[in-house]
């Protein structure tokens, strides 16, 4: 191969095999969309699974929430300060978290706490042939494993970000009533004003596809894992820096769609 | 050795001009192999020498590159065959490590494949294929409620046989049964195999590497060498084999010695 051949057969390569990891990308989505037929005879592996992504969860984002609130809240009172009424702190708050922070910060917070998870459980699965195992016994991995995993996280991490909007905006409330000397009232009618359904709703649509950008990367980067111990941490980090570049492309993407 | 009855000419496993590599290495280049049924069929050869490849490929985990893979008459190697689940229920596999599943206890284990293959089997007809599932493997119905963590490494390979065997399949891959055991727990296992054999009539494929198990359990025995079969015989045949690669094999030497030596 001659020097100025080198560059090309580079981009040839990573071009090439970007399309195929995108093609096993969407072959994990399409196989475990297949199984949806037998979602009513998984019932207890999916209720698991909601609880492990979901229930166990909620301390970690109780905390980051009401945090998160109360510093947008205290940003808005102090950008604001002497150039608008306070009832406006309120408004802004409200429109950041439910259009924004939260459903951004619940999906970075799950990615770097479920996706990671889920990675270094395929990937410790596949290492000790528990797949392997499945596919033996005739058991098809997508409908015992891909698909409790699939259907809890396009449910749970609506729900958290749901959850987390209503934890956010008490924080708001919290250090508005504590240190802002804004009233209850004024902070309450705030929110309403310029509030539009849509604003809540966008956000509840950006975290279904952020759950389902979360799974399909940790299960593609559990099945790649390498061997051992570094194989796993490997996974498990790539799950993370990936899932949080593509939750932030697709809601600029999203933002574009949904608010054109 | 085992007293089976076995027709040299009713092949259940047909292995043919086999090749697969993997990245830059050839791991297999020439496998030809009849495993006939009801026999017990050792596979010899040195770690990392594609003993496990061979056995994936009979039971379709790995497509080979070229040759064919035929199970019971039925070619399972070309892309065609699609119908992997209908063969792979005549089949059951022991995996080195065991590969139990480790989010459920013993009894799940054995239960979770009948339970989904045989959705007619009542709550308490499962049950007992599990009790008498462990009975089969020497353990008491007890330890059902126990989780893989809490079992050593060779009941735990007795409670992958059991879910191996739970579906009632015709042909056992077993993937270095023995590897990691003490002696006496390798032999426990090794009485297993026999056990496997004479009271369920199974065709047995055995990959390993441990010339005592090997001689125990096998009506004959196959050794691989860089990537091709080259011997395949009787345990009385390999123990008396002229070729060195053999002999330095089965007796554990680090260089080959011939007559002349």
């Amino acid at each position: 191969m001659t020097w100025w051949q080198h560059p090309i057969v580079s981009v040839g390569r990573i071009l090439v095999s970007g399309i195929s990891n995108v093609g096993e990308l969407v072959c994990i989505l399409l196989r475990t969309i297949k199984c949806f037929p037998y979602i009513h005879k998984n019932i207890g592996l999916i209720v698991k699974q909601m609880v492990a992504i979901g229930v166990s969860s909620i301390p970690l984002l109780f905390v980051t929430s009401i945090f998160t609130g109360m510093v947008a809240t205290v940003q808005a009172e102090f950008q604001f300060r002497d150039l608008v009424a306070d009832k406006f702190v309120g408004t802004a708050a409200c429109k950041m978290i439910l259009i924004e922070l939260g459903p951004i910060l619940t999906a970075l917070v799950l990615a770097g706490r479920v996706g990671s998870a889920l990675a270094a459980e395929i990937g410790s699965m596949r290492e000790k042939e528990e797949l392997d195992a499945y596919t033996v016994l005739g058991l098809d991995t997508y409908r015992y494993l891909a698909l409790p995993r699939f259907i809890a996280f396009i449910t749970m991490v609506p729900c958290l970000t749901v959850i987390s909007n209503c934890l956010a905006l008490i924080g708001g409330w919290i250090v508005c009533v504590l240190a802002l000397d804004i009233t209850s009232y004024t902070y309450y009618t705030g929110m309403q004003y310029l509030f539009q359904p849509m604003d809540l709703w966008a956000g509840v649509i950006k975290s279904f596809v952020f759950g389902v950008i979360i799974f399909v990367l940790g299960y593609y980067h559990g099945l790649k894992a390498g061997a051992g111990a570094r194989g796993v941490g490997v996974a498990t980090m790539n799950v993370v820096v990936s899932s949080c570049l593509m939750i932030l492309i697709a809601d600029f993407a999203l933002a574009a769609v949904l608010f054109k | 050795m085992p007293n089976v009855k076995i027709n040299p000419d009713d092949v259940m496993i047909k292995l043919r001009g086999l090749k697969k590599t993997f990245g830059s290495q050839d791991v297999l280049l020439d496998v030809n192999l009849d495993i006939r049924r009801g026999e017990t069929m050792v596979i010899i050869g040195q770690s990392g020498s594609g003993k496990s490849v061979i056995l994936k490929h009979m039971i379709g985990l790995l497509q080979p590159d070229e040759g064919e893979v035929a199970v019971d008459g039925i070619t399972i190697s070309t892309p065609k065959f699609f119908d992997t689940r209908t063969i792979r229920r005549k089949m059951g596999m022991l995996f080195q490590m065991g590969a139990l599943f480790d989010s459920m206890d013993t009894g799940e284990n054995i239960a979770f494949a009948l339970r989904e293959h045989h959705p007619e089997l009542t709550e308490a007809q499962v049950q007992k294929v599990v009790t008498e599932n462990l009975k089969l493997i020497n353990l008491v119905p007890e330890f059902r409620v126990k989780m893989p963590s809490e079992l050593s490494g060779g009941m735990r390979k007795r409670v992958a046989l059991a879910r191996a065997i739970a579906l009632s399949p015709e042909i056992l891959l077993y993937d270095e049964p023995t590897t990691g055991l003490d002696p006496i727990t390798s032999d426990v296992i090794n009485d297993l195999i026999l056990d496997m054999q004479s009271k369920l009539g199974v065709t047995s494929v055995v990959v390993t590497h441990d010339m005592v198990s090997a001689f125990k359990v096998a009506d004959r025995i196959a050794m691989l060498y860089k990537g091709r079969i080259i011997e395949v015989g009787t345990v009385d045949e390999i123990k008396n084999t002229e070729n060195p690669f053999v002999r330095q094999f089965i007796t554990g030497q680090r260089k080959i010695t011939t007559e002349e030596d």
